[in-house]
C-alpha cells in the first residue's frame, strides 16, 4: 500500500504526534540541553523573567534574561504561562512553520498543490534537530517560524506581512539582518526557480528603497513597542548587544564560545567585530552570485546563519536541512551528500555524549565538546559547500560522456 | 568553765585547720611535683615539645633523613603529639626518582620497619628548611601568617627535645648544600628561648661530623647537649642496604635508636643509661655529653623526661559552674568572659525592602505597559493584515 504524502492526512498525524509527545515529561529532561537551547532562547531564562516582570523586579538588570521584551509582552498578557500551554504552544508554532515550508515550496511551483507537500511537512516536523528543540521548549522554534513566515510572504508576493515578519524576526534574534538583504530581493523579484538559467537580476516592479524603509519603519515601532513594555532602554544592549558582545559563555553547539572562553581580554574587541563581520560578508556574495534566484539566496544564507551565530542551537541548522527540500532539483548534484550525512550522525550522537561526559560525569573536558561541535560545524561547512557548488552546477546542464566540470 | 574549754577548743581547731592547710605556693608546687611522686626524677615540666631538624637533602643524604625520621618515630612512639613536634626535613628521598621503594624511607638494612608511612606529619619540607626558619621555630619570632602547626608553642614549663642531624663541621651545621647555622646561633637562640621563658630544659642530641663542637658554645641554663663525634672526627653512617644502594643510617643515631626500642612510656631509664650505652668502638667515633648547664645529676633524669610526653592526669569531682553566666550565654550565645558580664550584641535593624523598583511608575503600571506592547504589536499586526 502506498502511503499517501496527502497534506491533508500527514499533516494532522503529524503535529498530533508532536503534541503528544509534547504533553509527556521529555521537555523537562531536555530544557538544561545545551545544544538544544542558548541562553539567548534558554526556557528557564525566560521564566525566570517572566517571573521578574510579574515581581516588579526589571528582568534585564541581571544577565539571565535575554529575550525580546515581545516575549514579556505576550506572556504576561494573552498567552498563559503554564507548562502545558507552553507545550502546545510552541508545536503549534512548529506546525505553522511546516505550513509555510510547504507553502514556499507550492509558491517555487507556482502550484496550489502536489504530490510533495507531505514530505516537505513531514521534512521540517520529523527533524530531529528541530522536533527536539521545540521539545526542549527553547525559543528557537519561534526564531523558524518568523524566518518561514517572513520567507512565505516574501514568496507569495505580500509585501508587509513579509516585513513585519522579518521586523520580528530581528527582535528575536540579531543576527537575522543578514536575511534581510535576500528577503527583499525575493520580494523584489520571484521565487520561481531559475537555478537552472542564470541571469541579471530579473525585478518584477517593485523598488526596493520602499521596501528597506518600510522595514525600518517595522523595526522601529516594534522597538519602541519592547521600550514601552521594558519600561527603558536597557533592553537593547541585554538582547541585542549579547549577539554582538557575547557576554554569557555557556557552552552550545556553535563555534564562538570556546573561541572566546581563551582570549585575553585585550583581543576581545577585535575579535568580536572579526566574528560579527565574518557573518555580513557573506551577503553581499551570495546575493550577487544567485541574484537569479533570490529563494536559493536566503537558502544559502540560512546554512551560513545556521554555522557560524553567535548563540546557535540545533534548530538553526534543523531550518537549514529541512528546507533543503524545497530544492529537490538540485539532488542530483550534490557532490558528497552521504559524507555529509555521516558528519551530521557523527556530531549529532557525540555532541551530547560528549557534553555529558564533561560537564555530568566529570571524565571529560571542554576540548571534546568543542571538538564534536568543530565537527558539527563541518558537517554544516559540508552542507553549505555542496548546495553551493549544486545550485550552480546546475546552470552548466547534465553531465555529458567525454567532458568534466572542474572549478578553477 | 565549760565556755573556756569550748574557747580553747575552737582555738585549737582553728590552729590545726591552718597549719594543715597548705599556703597556696606549696598546693602549687605539690601539683608540678607530681612528677616526682614515685620516686624518680623532679622534673618539673608540664608539657613536651621535639624539634627534629635533617638539615641535609638529595638521594645520597637518605640516612640523613632516616635518623630524623627515626627519632620521630620513636618521640611519637614515646608520647609526644604531632601538634608538639615540629618537624623539619627536605623530605626529597621517599618520593625520589631513584627510590626503589617509593613512598616509603627505611632505617635499616633489610627493610624491616617504613618510617615514613602513611601517617607522618613534615612541619617544613623542601626549601623551608633554612636556617632562618629554624631560628624562628626556636625563638618565636615569626609573622603572624604562619600557622600553629609550625609554630614552637612552648612556655616556661616544656621539656624541649631538639635533634639535628646532617652535615656538619667544627662549631658549624650545613643547612641544604646552601647556607650554615653555627653553634654561636644556636646558642643565642637558646638564650633568647631562656630570657622569653620558652623552655624549662632542653635536651639537644646532634649527629653530624665533629658534632660536639655545636653543643661548645652554650651559654644558657637547663640545657643537657650531647653528640656524636668530637672536633676532627667523623661520623659515619652505619650500613648500606643493598637494594636501595645506599647507606640508610648513622651509627650514632643507630644506636641511640636501639637504645630507645627498649624504651616505653613508663619506662624509668635515665639519661645516664642512655650516656653509658655509648660504645665509640661500635660508634666508630666518640660521643660526648654536655651537662654542666644542667642543674638536676643525669641519673634522675628520665628518658621520657624528653622523648615522652607523658600527660598528669588528675581525676577530680565535677568543676562547679556559675549557673547564670551559663544560662546568659546560651541566650545570646557568647562565651561568659570571666568577670564580665555577657555582653548584649548589637540588635540590627531589619533592611526594609528599599528595592529600587526599576522602571515601575507605580504598582500597576507594568501590566498597562505590558498590555500597550501587546496592544502595539497586535495593531501593526492587524494593519498590516488588514493593508494585503
Amino acid at each position: 500500500m502506498k502511503l499517501s504524502l496527502d497534506l491533508s492526512v500527514v499533516f494532522p498525524a503529524l503535529v498530533a504526534s508532536r503534541l503528544l509527545l509534547a504533553l509527556t515529561n521529555l521537555p523537562d529532561a531536555l530544557k538544561h540541553d545545551h545544544q538544544l537551547s542558548s541562553p539567548l532562547t534558554s526556557y528557564l531564562n525566560l521564566q525566570e523573567g517572566i517571573y521578574l516582570f510579574k515581581n516588579g523586579i526589571d528582568p534585564y538588570s541581571g544577565g539571565i534574561f535575554r529575550h525580546s521584551p515581545l516575549f514579556l509582552a505576550l506572556f504576561t498578557t494573552i498567552l498563559p504561562t503554564s507548562r502545558t500551554v507552553a507545550s502546545v504552544i510552541w508545536t503549534l508554532c512548529d506546525a505553522v512553520g511546516a505550513w509555510a515550508l510547504v507553502q514556499i515550496w507550492r509558491a517555487r511551483q507556482r502550484v496550489s498543490q502536489t504530490s510533495r507537500d507531505g514530505l516537505i511537512a513531514g521534512a521540517y516536523l520529523l527533524n530531529p534537530y528541530i522536533f527536539l528543540s521545540t521539545l526542549s521548549l527553547s525559543t528557537s522554534p519561534f526564531e523558524n517560524m518568523l524566518t518561514l513566515i517572513a520567507v512565505m510572504f516574501a514568496a507569495q508576493g505580500n509585501a508587509s506581512p513579509s516585513l513585519l515578519a522579518a521586523a520580528l524576526l530581528l527582535h528575536l534574534s540579531l543576527s537575522s539582518v543578514v536575511l534581510l538583504a535576500p528577503l527583499i530581493l525575493l520580494l523584489a523579484s520571484s521565487p520561481v526557480s531559475q537555478l537552472a538559467s542564470p541571469r541579471a537580476f530579473a525585478k518584477n516592479g517593485k523598488n526596493v528603497a520602499p521596501l528597506v524603509a518600510e522595514f525600518a519603519a517595522y523595526a522601529a515601532i516594534l522597538s519602541l513597542a519592547s521600550t514601552l513594555v521594558s519600561g527603558g532602554w536597557a533592553w537593547v544592549p541585554q538582547t541585542w548587544g549579547a549577539s554582538l558582545t557575547l557576554p554569557d559563555l555557556t557552552p552550545n553547539c556553535g563555534l564562538w564560545w570556546y573561541f572566546f572562553t581563551e582570549m585575553f581580554d585585550h583581543f576581545r574587541p577585535f575579535f568580536l567585530m572579526v566574528f560579527s563581520i565574518h557573518l555580513l560578508i557573506y551577503i553581499a556574495p551570495v546575493c550577487i552570485k544567485f541574484q537569479y534566484d533570490p529563494l536559493y539566496a536566503t537558502f544559502i544564507l540560512l546554512g551560513i546563519l545556521a554555522t557560524f551565530k553567535p548563540y546557535p542551537t540545533m534548530a538553526d541548522p534543523g531550518l537549514f536541512l529541512s528546507m533543503l527540500a524545497v530544492f529537490p532539483e538540485i539532488y542530483p548534484y550534490l557532490r558528497y551528500p552521504i559524507v555529509t550525512t555521516l558528519l551530521h550522525l557523527h556530531a549529532a550522537l557525540l555532541m551530547p555524549l560528549f557534553h555529558h561526559l564533561w560537564l555530568n560525569q566529570g571524565t571529560a573536558n571542554a576540548n571534546f565538546f568543542y571538538a564534536s561541535t568543530l565537527v558539527f560545524a563541518c558537517a554544516n561547512g559540508a552542507a553549505l559547500t555542496d548546495c553551493v557548488w549544486a545550485g550552480l552546477r546546475i546552470a552548466i546542464g547534465e553531465p555529458q560522456d567525454g567532458y568534466v566540470v572542474v572549478q578553477e | 568553765m565549760f565556755s573556756r574549754l569550748l574557747l580553747l577548743f575552737l582555738f585549737s581547731w582553728i590552729w590545726g585547720t591552718l597549719a594543715a592547710t597548705p599556703s597556696h605556693e606549696q598546693i602549687v608546687g605539690d601539683f608540678f611535683n607530681k612528677n616526682g611522686a614515685s620516686g624518680g626524677s623532679t622534673s618539673n615540666h608540664t608539657n613536651n615539645w621535639a624539634v627534629l631538624v635533617c638539615s641535609s637533602r638529595y638521594w645520597f643524604n637518605y640516612r640523613h633523613m632516616a635518623n630524623a625520621l627515626g627519632m620521630y618515630r620513636t618521640v611519637k612512639r614515646l608520647g609526644i603529639p604531632d601538634s608538639n613536634i615540629i618537624l623539619m626535613l627536605a623530605d626529597d628521598a621517599a618520593c625520589n626518582a631513584r627510590n626503589r621503594f617509593p613512598g616509603s624511607v627505611y632505617a635499616n638494612p633489610g627493610r624491616g620497619l617504613d618510617l615514613y608511612g602513611d601517617n607522618i606529619e613534615v612541619d617544613y619540607r623542601g626549601y623551608e628548611v633554612t636556617v632562618e626558619n629554624f631560628i624562628r621555630v626556636l625563638t618565636g619570632r615569626m609573622e603572624p601568617s604562619v600557622p600553629r602547626s609550625k609554630r614552637l608553642l612552648s612556655d616556661a614549663s616544656s621539656n624541649i627535645f631538639v635533634y639535628m642531624t646532617g652535615h656538619g663541621g667544627n662549631e658549624f651545621l650545613k643547612f641544604q648544600d646552601n647556607e650554615e647555622i653555627s653553634a654561636f646561633d644556636i646558642a643565642d637562640a637558646f638564650e633568647q628561648m631562656w630570657q622569653k621563658k620558652r623552655y624549662n630544659e632542653i635536651f639537644f642530641m646532634i649527629d653530624t661530623c665533629q658534632a660536639n663542637t655545636m653543643y661548645s658554645k652554650f651559654y644558657s641554663p637547663n640545657i643537657l647537649a650531647t653528640g656524636s663525634s668530637k672536633l676532627d672526627q667523623n661520623s659515619y653512617s652505619y650500613e648500606n642496604d643493598n637494594d636501595l644502594g645506599i647507606s640508610v643510617i648513622d651509627r650514632f643515631t643507630h644506636y641511640v635508636l636501639e637504645f630507645m626500642e627498649r624504651i616505653n612510656k613508663t619506662s624509668h631509664e635515665s639519661m645516664a643509661d642512655l650516656f653509658a650505652y655509648y660504645d665509640p668502638v661500635k660508634i666508630h667515633s666518640d660521643p660526648g655529653v654536655r651537662s654542666d648547664l644542667f642543674r638536676r645529676p643525669l641519673s634522675e633524669v628520665r628518658i621520657t623526661d624528653f622523648l615522652g610526653g607523658v600527660a598528669q592526669v588528675e581525676v577530680g569531682e565535677g568543676v562547679p559552674v556559675d549557673s547564670s553566666a551559663v544560662a546568659a550565654a546560651q541566650e545570646e550565645d557568647e562565651w561568659p568572659l570571666q568577670g564580665e558580664s555577657p555582653a548584649v550584641p548589637p540588635v540590627l535593624p531589619v533592611a526594609e525592602d528599599t528595592r529600587e523598583r526599576v522602571g515601575d511608575l507605580g504598582g500597576g503600571w507594568r501590566g498597562m505597559r505590558a498590555w500597550g506592547g501587546v496592544l502595539l504589536i497586535g495593531g501593526l499586526v492587524g494593519w498590516v493584515g488588514f493593508r494585503s
